[in-house]
């Protein structure tokens, strides 16, 4: 029997038994611990490596929880499918590609940074239940379990942001991420309702196969998108989010950002693969844009003027998902049109899903990068830094890869999608593409004074016992940086494997409905 | 070709680029190494001009701190930013408003539209 059949419930059951088993490693000690985390997460890595490679050559797999077997969508009898199902096609397994690699080198860093914290069992156990929320609400096929899945990952979320509990900005933050966080489940959940009453179906590719809008559709649609939206940091429902990532230990939020595709994953697998030519008019596509340009344009103003570094990047955060919704946006408005979609509208697609992969790498970097000034400096505050270039050369020269990266300088990677944004965005109104250089700029801008502040200029005196951080962070920050190396030097394999299959699959809903409900439909 | 990007509107070549990037550091590192021959390292010439005045031991009093970057920009959009930070007012309550008025005005779009 071929076991890579059951890749789709390995990735989860990793993690999640993991998870329950690391009070249980503890027993063995700190380095048993320590060795059992960073090996689950690699272990996870391994296996969404191995999905995605399956999926590149069988194409989309389907897996039945419980079922007598586990391809067997729709029982004999049935005209729609009532079990659990995962459903990984292109683009989710490139989304939990870049989550597991994320996952993996916040591990990797986590291990050396929290050495100095208590409650590690707690911490290690909350950071692998996230990183199975994260990714089952990736491979998931179905509207309800997406909500269970979304609400693992926010719970988990919730405690790991407000971990350090001696700190009552931590507390406050995890407050306020809650409390925010609580109201959008309820309105993803009253939307799963609305689809579920109308069609006696949770699954999405069912839902998808005999939607048509109506005023239950729409509303559904729109809680979708606003709950969705809020939980990926969209403009002006990002308040949570500087806070929340301010506050989260580092490799913590390295993961955040992967959380945070996830659920704009959610948005865009709704949007695209759920609705897709149902939607009929190009108001949700317009109201992504304008969502997606409001929030690059007021994220880096806001990243521009802040000094406490964590924050100033999490702003950057908001300024970035911004990018995705532009191009994904554009991508939707051309749906309809297969001449739009040609000309323009599957670029703006690769943009957005390219610039997907860059985010989380070079996010995931920088807001390591941070962590380890914070652990050698025990401060946030830019004001309070300077010349550590000459005592941490490799964190120094990491950040300096994602920041050129983010800043969209040639060659990184960042640069390329981008160029794919900035190009097909222009197509439908130069503002837009302006709108995205300007941007650029403005975020080159924070990260040139971020760079000199901290690591340019002459040394202080309270710092100079600082030294370059343990290996382990090093090696955490050196998966990312590793992975936006190659995505700058192959871009066109990047695009070949990676973006585009992904992009097709949002394009082609007859085919991810097929994979559920075969000749059904 | 395998190693251009097509946007569609045009292309990007990574190898093209790194190839300028490094004619050009050949000629800039070329062009410094033309420089002065009589520079002696260790020497006064290290020293850190001040503006003629003395340099403080402690980097801190020498250091722009992150508050002062970009003090004029901040200075000429001062209405600009007055609006947007009064916005992040840190009160839950206008986290979980803002969440409920973005929903109100796409669902009031959407049910007319």
């Amino acid at each position: 029997m071929n076991w890579q059949i059951h890749l789709p419930a390995l990735i989860l059951a990793v993690p999640l038994l993991g998870a329950f088993a690391v009070p249980l490693f503890n027993l063995g000690g700190k380095t048993l611990r320590h060795v059992c985390f960073v090996l689950i997460s690699l272990a996870t890595f391994v296996f969404a490596f191995l999905l995605w490679k399956t999926v590149l050559v069988s194409g989309t797999q389907v897996y039945v929880m419980g079922g007598e077997t586990s391809a067997l969508t729709l029982p004999s009898g049935m005209s729609f499918p009532i079990r659990i199902i995962l459903q990984v096609d292109a683009f989710s397994a490139f989304m939990a590609l870049l989550g597991s690699i994320a996952s993996l080198a916040g591990a990797f860093f986590s291990v050396s940074f929290m050495e100095r914290s208590s409650g590690i069992v707690r911490f290690t156990s909350l950071y692998l239940i996230l990183t199975t929320g994260m990714l089952g609400m990736m491979i998931t096929g179905d509207l309800f379990n997406f909500f269970v899945f979304l609400e693992i990952a926010s719970i988990a979320s919730f405690g790991l942001v407000a971990f350090w509990r001696d700190r009552p900005e931590a507390i406050e933050a995890g407050f306020k991420y809650m409390l925010v966080s609580q109201l959008a489940a309820m309105m993803v959940l009253i939307a799963v309702g609305f689809l579920y009453g109308r069609y006696s179906a949770l699954n999405m590719a069912a839902v998808a196969s005999v939607i048509h809008l109506g005023l239950a559709e729409k509303i559904a649609l729109v809680f979708l998108l606003a709950a969705l939206a809020m939980k990926c940091g969209t403009f002006p429902m990002h308040m949570w989010l500087p806070d929340a990532y301010a506050e989260a230990p580092a490799g913590v939020t390295c993961l955040l950002v992967a959380v945070s595709q996830a659920s704009l994953y959610g948005l865009i697998r709704v949007c695209y693969s759920v609705y897709g030519l149902t939607m009929g008019s190009s108001l949700i596509p317009w109201v992504i844009i304008i969502l997606g340009t409001a929030s690059m344009f007021f994220g880096v103003s806001m990243a521009v003027i802040q000094h406490e570094i964590k924050r100033l990047i999490g702003y950057h955060s908001i300024s970035q998902v911004g990018y995705m919704l532009l191009g994904l946006g554009v991508g939707l408005l051309a749906l309809g049109d297969p001449q739009a979609l040609a000309d323009y509208g599957f670029t703006a697609m690769k943009g957005g899903v390219y610039h997907i992969f860059n985010y989380t790498m070079y996010k995931g970097l920088l807001f390591l990068a941070a962590g380890a000034l914070y652990y050698v400096t025990g401060t946030k505050d830019l004001n309070e830094m300077g010349g550590l270039a000459r005592r941490m050369p490799f964190t120094t020269i990491m950040f300096a890869i994602a920041a050129a990266a983010i800043s969209g300088l040639p060659p990184f990677n960042g640069f390329v999608s981008k160029l794919l944004i900035y190009h097909s965005s222009f197509a439908v109104h130069p503002f837009f593409a302006v709108a995205a250089l300007v941007t650029s700029v403005l975020t080159l801008a924070s990260f040139v004074k971020i760079f000199q502040t901290a690591f340019l200029g002459p040394e202080k005196k309270k710092l100079e016992e600082v030294r370059e951080v343990p290996s382990s962070m090093l090696i955490g920050m050196g998966v990312l940086t590793v992975t936006i190396l190659v995505l700058t030097l192959f871009p066109t394999w990047t695009l070949s494997n990676l973006v585009e299959p992904a992009a097709k699959a949002l394009v082609d809903q007859a085919g991810y409905i097929a994979a559920v409900m075969g000749g059904v439909f | 070709m395998w190693y251009k990007v097509m946007t569609g509107f045009g292309y990007w070549d990574v190898y093209a680029w790194l190839i300028f990037l490094a004619i050009a550091s050949f000629f800039t590192l070329w062009l410094r190494g033309l420089g002065r021959d009589d520079y002696k390292e260790g020497t006064y010439q290290d020293e850190i001009y001040f503006s003629g005045n003395d340099v403080p031991e402690d980097g801190e009093g020498i250091t722009v701190p992150a508050d002062s970057a970009y003090w004029g920009f901040k200075k000429a959009l001062a209405p600009y930013y007055k609006v947007l930070v009064s916005m992040h007012s840190g009160h839950v309550i206008d986290y979980v408003g803002y969440l409920v008025l973005v929903t109100g005005i796409i669902t009031a779009l959407i049910v007319l539209v």
